[in-house]
């Protein structure tokens, strides 16, 4: 922790230029992408396992401070994308250098103006929402609490028991040996690419996933009546018996072309998301914790938390595909055709 | 004209923590170095001021130090870029313990500096000249090209300590290895390639760099730090020196 202190002191002090203001965002923007994600992943999982707890959570979502929250992940994202091509660019052409402070300031440039029509669409919804649908302006202090304590708990438990882990490991001679020289690490070298190669693949596909689910259509129209959900094969909402967990299954079982489109989508974007932003996470605790027991603590917490978000995550998309699948895939050429029979589709 | 300087006072012996101090001084030249000055406040005002410093025109790299804010020699400072009624801030490089005053402890940073190989390995016999002894290998001018940049570095370590990478965690090796790294591993007459590039492809090697820019202008020899960074780890990615 002293690593870390010291870090953002001396950050502040010292008279770095822009490339050393871009990193301090890019960790900021990344960490706090990373913290929404777990919470966004395990929710939406819930459509799946716990409706219930899903309904819940999208009301959460619809309070005050989710709806500041979604602008300030939105601007993250933006941002953490456009510098990480930046960055991805200048270390696979690093003769080019002279133009990465050009290059910071245009990441800065595309953030703002990405931002403003995006902010404008985003702040739509929520006027809308609040005239037309809110009587009384509610904090919704308990929903947020109803929605994050799991979280917070989870946090608790995890770290507790990585660090029971942790412990046990360091009386284990063979896992403690003191490093004599440096040594190539060859997933250190595949991690770099990976962050390289998997941020510029995930920037379609955030960029198509924010669009689609928080920028034409908000968290607000879920439900809402009259409402013709983005890019899925349902009509308009007509009688306000769309719920929320309706509304994610419904889309995951949108079929463009014989294949679950959503459900590949949103796969692919959830692997490749979390395994970047765990190992980001990773590189920040090797930074800054050197602590032994806690830094192998935090790294085992880290790993743990990781497959459990791609576990439940990709189950959540895999187990709501209908039991009528398999056989839908072989008539898949029919499939096509289906669009207007929703109710064959929920189960 | 007058300057002033404050500077970071450490005293093992009689600190706890290190304090700033301000020494004021009359009859300056615009054209006096901020290596002058010092030597000043320590000649005339306080001979308990310690700093390193050889020779004094930017080649030994001992007087590598924060200068308002950015690591610099004090040697190649004029006062001039201050502007009249100066203030100048001195403080210690950061990342390396600091011995008194500006002075630190740069064993850390030469035991990364020997970590990466920093000599010619050939096993091959040196070629014979023609009056039967020894002789230089020969390289062509585009070969010598190749690594010129990176042999500019004087060790000063002020690229080194201007890397949040290294402030934060004092095991990554640093920019300044790397320079000196990059300086052998771009040489075609050495022969251990892979070997240093197995070295570097450490977790405290070269993937601890976040391409954050901080070295390059720190460098006094102007040398494309991030750059040779870059190149190292793109050899390292292709395990060629020519990818």
């Amino acid at each position: 922790m002293t690593s870390l202190v010291l870090t953002i002191t001396e950050t502040l002090r010292y008279r770095g230029k822009i490339g050393q203001w871009a990193w301090v965002l890019h960790r900021v923007s990344g960490m706090g992408t990373l913290i929404f994600l777990i919470m966004h992943v395990i929710d939406t999982s819930w459509a799946t396992f716990y409706p219930e707890l899903y309904a819940k959570a999208i009301a959460a979502y619809k309070t005050p401070l989710f709806t500041v929250g979604e602008f300030v992940l939105v601007a993250c994202v933006v941002y953490h994308a456009l510098n990480g091509f930046r960055i991805a660019l200048f270390d696979y052409r690093p003769q080019w250098w002279r133009r990465q402070a050009d290059a910071a300031k245009l990441v800065l440039l595309g953030t703002l103006v990405l931002l403003v029509p995006v902010f404008f669409v985003m702040a739509g919804h929520v006027v809308n929402y609040y005239n037309e649908r809110v009587t009384t302006f509610d904090l919704g202090l308990e929903s947020v609490i109803e929605a994050t304590a799991p979280f917070a708990v989870g946090t608790v438990v995890v770290l507790g028991l990585a660090f029971i882990v942790s412990a046990g490991m360091a009386v284990v001679p063979s896992l403690n040996a003191p490093k004599k020289r440096l040594k190539g690490s060859k997933m250190e070298t595949f991690m770099w690419s990976f962050m390289r190669i998997s941020g510029v693949l995930i920037i379609p596909l955030v960029f198509g996933h924010l669009a689609m689910m928080h920028v034409i259509q908000g968290v607000f129209d879920l439900t809402k009546v009259g409402h013709v959900p983005v890019f899925t094969n349902l009509g308009a909402n007509v009688e306000s018996t769309l719920t929320a967990v309706n509304f994610v299954r419904l889309r995951w079982d949108t079929m463009l072309a014989g294949v679950y489109i959503w459900r590949i989508y949103d796969i692919l974007l959830l692997v490749l998301v979390t395994v970047h932003g765990f190992n980001g996470a990773r590189y920040v605790i090797n930074d800054y914790i050197h602590n032994k027991l806690a830094n192998r603590a935090l790294r085992l917490a880290a790993v743990g938390t990781m497959i459990g978000v791609l576990w439940v995550g990709a189950l959540a998309i895999l187990q709501s595909v209908p039991a009528t699948t398999a056989e839908m895939l072989n008539q898949s050429s029919q499939v096509i055709g289906v669009d207007a029979d929703t109710d064959a589709l929920v189960r | 004209m007058e300057a002033t300087i404050r500077i970071r006072r450490f005293n093992p012996d009689k600190d706890k923590k290190p304090y700033w101090a301000t020494y004021t001084l009359k009859d300056c030249e615009p054209t006096n170095r901020l290596l002058e000055l010092l030597h000043r406040v320590k000649w005339e005002i306080d001979g308990t001021l310690t700093l390193r410093r050889s020779c004094a025109q930017g080649i030994c790299g001992s007087d590598a130090m924060r200068i308002n804010g950015r690591n610099r020699l004090a040697c190649k400072v004029l006062l001039q870029e201050f502007g009249e009624k100066a203030t100048i801030q001195v403080e210690p490089i950061l990342g390396l313990p600091v011995v008194k005053d500006l002075v630190v402890d740069m064993e850390p940073f030469f035991a990364h500096y020997r970590a990466i190989m920093p000599y010619l390995v050939n096993e091959t016999p040196p070629p014979i000249g023609e009056d039967g002894k020894p002789r230089e290998r020969l390289q062509t001018i585009e070969a010598r090209e190749r690594f010129d940049d990176t042999t500019k570095c004087i060790l000063c370590a002020a690229c080194t300590t201007s890397c949040p990478s290294f402030w934060a965690n004092g095991a990554y090796v640093g920019p300044a290895a790397i320079v000196q790294a990059h300086r052998f591993v771009f040489d075609d007459r050495d022969q251990h390639l892979q070997e240093r590039l197995d070295v570097l492809a450490d977790p405290d090697g070269v993937w601890r760099c976040r391409t954050i820019y901080n070295c390059t202008p720190a460098c006094p020899r102007g040398i494309e730090v991030t750059r040779a960074i870059g190149e190292v780890k793109k050899a390292i990615q292709t395990g060629k020196r020519d990818y």
